[in-house]
């Protein structure tokens, strides 16, 4: 048995984090993690990128710190081409990304949750290109239940 | 040498990616003029399915006529809708296609699991324009990635999110007007109601009554979202029905009771119709003695000020999961204003809808030994989780003898048309301590595999059985009645059904490829009627049909109609 302290370790040790070595590809939830930053507006921004040969988003979850809008950058240094599907309230985003390119993608979240987004051409999703965008906070005053405060996990 | 990136440019919406003709993503304006006045008299125009049930009424019948008893041999699929699904979802193995179509002037309006909305044309079956909202892939959602329906009015189309929004959509677009959250998604809730318009609301309940939550209806103005009321389904300390609660602790602030299936509405008596949910915990009743209302009740609410009127609990201090969230459909008899209810505990339930009162009850499938409800409508449990880790047999099982899927009436043969299942499930008490977001059921529960059977069948007002169409497996998805003297059933196996409304007989039949659990309509467009039924397996299988867990699932609409020649 591991233990959380000793997981990056572990998964090094065994390979599950890099492509056709534990596993066929990398395996999911073995990216990193980043923030995305808020402008004085209260919009967001962050920037994703696939880096060589690494099939994973960089990072795999990024954290918004409450709903709403952000724009996100969205860099292929790889040499292959991927895409990008994201969840957007509307509709969801698509993208081509080509071999060495950049492009953008506006998103609208609702929180509190957490959403997929990926790159759905071949197999990029079960060789890891999965990510995803966290929405922390909690739902407006006005929504939540005329009770007290209740024990949480 | 630095290599300058090859600009990709913006990221497009998906649907743009799915090719159109220039301006076929606009539908025509089909709902600017649909008033409350037309819902309210929704019969009066067949050929559109206006609102969830099909007319405030509940009965699910259509006069539409040009499919008949003699004739419905000869229909068959007109065009095929599939919605497929696209990437990691919420629920993505328990997803299911459980929309009832809303067809005005020749638009459709469906909802799709996962925050999916489309404008078809009702004719043809292409897609208009789509609506995608996103889902938290972390919603609690005990019953899998599901929605009911849609409302229509006044330009915009209303539904609601699993993660607890409601919605007001541009009905030529597709575009959001506007967006309000309603429900606490830490808190366990979601929503999955079709939306009802009444006057100039729109009213929604909330989903979530396995996680320990208030449940509660809400009203919200049709033209900016403004928020009009709140209806809480169980009373705090001091109100009326608080004391159907323990009074120290917090029983009550997590005593369910939810509103997740659509009410009716007499404009007559002003009140909406609505059946609540299950307390919580579902099986564990010694830490909530009491009737615990408003859980399991039918509520007659008025439509102005979300208050509730009167109330009739149909299953007191429930253990077995019995919601009464079923339909409450409307109709009179002899003079008088009636409401019938077929309630998950197996009895049909027809109540005097001014006040309340009990006209008559009756069982309406065959096994029932939870308990006992005489006539003049005692209620006796028998059989209920009671000692800690001891195991308890029952019937019916926690999806109850009817789920959530509705019945029908039909003014024209005076009978309701039932899909019954009749299937027991055993559950063993197991305390555990409430915790927000975690599911509160208080009971390990496993529903039969085997000895399970099901049909449809016709009752008239007084409870008695005229007819029925057995099957072998429960029957798990609501019924249609039309003026063609047709029912119309699909089964888990994926049969679609028309049986003779007057004697039951089986008329036509058609294997849709993945099992029903939804709510098919009808309507008609340049004088040709069409049945529109959602097909695809899921949702809370293991609640109703465990049986059939292993069957594929689905995600298509099927449109049946009859030659054109």
């Amino acid at each position: 048995m591991t233990t959380a302290q000793e997981r990056s370790d572990l998964l090094e040790k065994i390979g599950l984090g890099t492509q056709n070595k534990a596993a066929l590809g990398r395996v999911l939830g073995t990216g990193n993690i980043a923030q995305a930053t808020e402008k004085d507006d209260g919009r967001m921004q962050a920037t994703i990128r696939i880096n060589p040969d690494e099939l994973c988003f960089d990072p795999q979850i990024l954290v918004m710190p409450h709903g709403g809008d952000i724009e996100i950058e969205l860099i292929n240094d790889d040499q292959n081409t991927h895409c990008a599907l994201l969840p957007s309230n509307g509709d969801r985003k698509f993208i081509w990304l080509v071999n060495h390119s950049r492009g953008r993608a506006t998103l609208n979240l609702d929180g509190p949750g957490y959403y997929w987004f990926s790159s759905p051409t071949g197999n990029d999703e079960g060789r890891g290109l999965t990510g995803a965008i966290v929405a922390l906070g909690d739902v407006p005053p006005e929504a939540r239940l005329d009770r007290p405060d209740q024990p949480r996990p | 040498m630095t290599v300058e990136y090859v600009d990709a440019g913006e990221a497009v919406n998906q649907a743009t990616l799915n090719y159109k003709t220039p301006g076929a993503d606009i539908a025509p304006p089909v709902l600017r003029d649909l008033t409350y006045e037309r819902i309210l008299n929704a019969r009066s125009e067949p050929q559109n399915w206006l609102t969830y049930y099909g007319a405030y009424d509940g009965q699910r019948y259509s006069p539409l006529d040009q499919i008949n008893t003699e004739n419905v041999k000869r229909i068959g699929p007109a065009w095929v809708f599939q919605a497929g699904m696209t990437g990691i979802i919420a629920g993505a193995s328990t997803y299911s296609f459980e929309a009832a179509p809303v067809v005005v002037d020749g638009v459709m309006f469906l909802s799709g699991w996962d925050g999916w909305l489309w404008a078809l044309d009702a004719k043809t079956g292409t897609e208009i324009w789509r609506y995608k909202h996103a889902i938290p892939y972390d919603v609690s959602l005990c019953c899998g990635n599901v929605n009911r329906g849609v409302a229509v009015a006044q330009g915009k189309v209303f539904f609601v999110t699993a993660n607890a929004h409601v919605l007001a959509i541009d009905a030529t677009n597709g575009k959001r007007v506007w967006d309000k959250t309603y429900g606490d998604v830490r808190a366990g809730e979601s929503a999955t109601v079709a939306p009802l318009v009444v006057k100039n609301m729109v009213i929604v309940g909330s989903s979530g009554g396995e996680f320990g939550v208030r449940g509660h209806l809400d009203a919200f103005d049709l033209e900016t979202g403004e928020h009009a009321w709140r209806c809480y389904t169980v009373p705090k300390p001091g109100e009326p029905g608080s004391e159907t609660w323990p009074s120290d602790g917090e029983a009550w602030a997590r005593g369910g009771a939810n509103c997740w299936v659509t009410g009716t509405f007499d404009a007559e008596t002003n009140l909406l119709y609505v059946g609540t949910g299950n307390p919580a915990p579902d099986f564990d009743g010694e830490v909530r003695e009491g009737d615990n209302l408003y859980t399991d009740s039918i509520i007659a609410v008025d439509v102005d000020s979300g208050q509730i009127r009167w109330h009739y609990q149909c299953t007191p201090h429930d253990l077995w999961d019995y919601d009464s969230i079923g339909e409450c459909i409307l109709f009179e008899s002899e003079g008088r204003k009636l409401l019938g209810h077929f309630d998950k505990n197996g009895y049909f339930f027809v109540l005097d809808r001014t006040d309340g009162a009990l006209v008559q009850v009756t069982p309406f499938v065959d096994r029932i030994d939870w308990g006992a409800i005489t006539r003049d409508g005692k209620v006796t449990p028998k059989k209920y989780p009671e000692k800690e880790g001891e195991p308890v047999h029952f019937y019916p099982g926690p999806a109850g003898a009817k789920e959530w899927t509705h019945a029908a009436y039909s003014p024209k043969t005076e009978l309701f048309y039932v899909p019954v299942q009749d299937v027991g499930a055993t559950a063993t008490r197991r305390r555990r301590e409430f915790k927000e977001s975690i599911p509160y059921w208080g009971a390990g529960v496993q529903v039969d595999l085997d000895d399970m059977t099901g049909s449809v069948s016709a009752f008239d007002a007084n409870g008695e059985e005229k007819w029925r169409w057995r099957n072998e497996l429960p029957m798990c998805a609501s019924v249609l009645a039309t003026g063609g003297d047709l029912v119309f059933a699909g089964e888990p196996s994926g049969e679609f059904n028309a049986l003779d409304a007057r004697t039951g007989e089986l008329l036509w039949q058609f294997q849709c490829g993945s099992g029903h659990h939804s709510s098919p309509t009808t309507y008609s467009v340049d004088g040709r009627q069409y049945i529109a039924v959602p097909v695809g397996w899921g949702g809370w299988a293991e609640g109703f049909l465990p049986g059939m867990l292993g069957a594929g699932h689905g995600s298509a609409l099927l449109v049946f109609a009859l030659p054109e020649s």
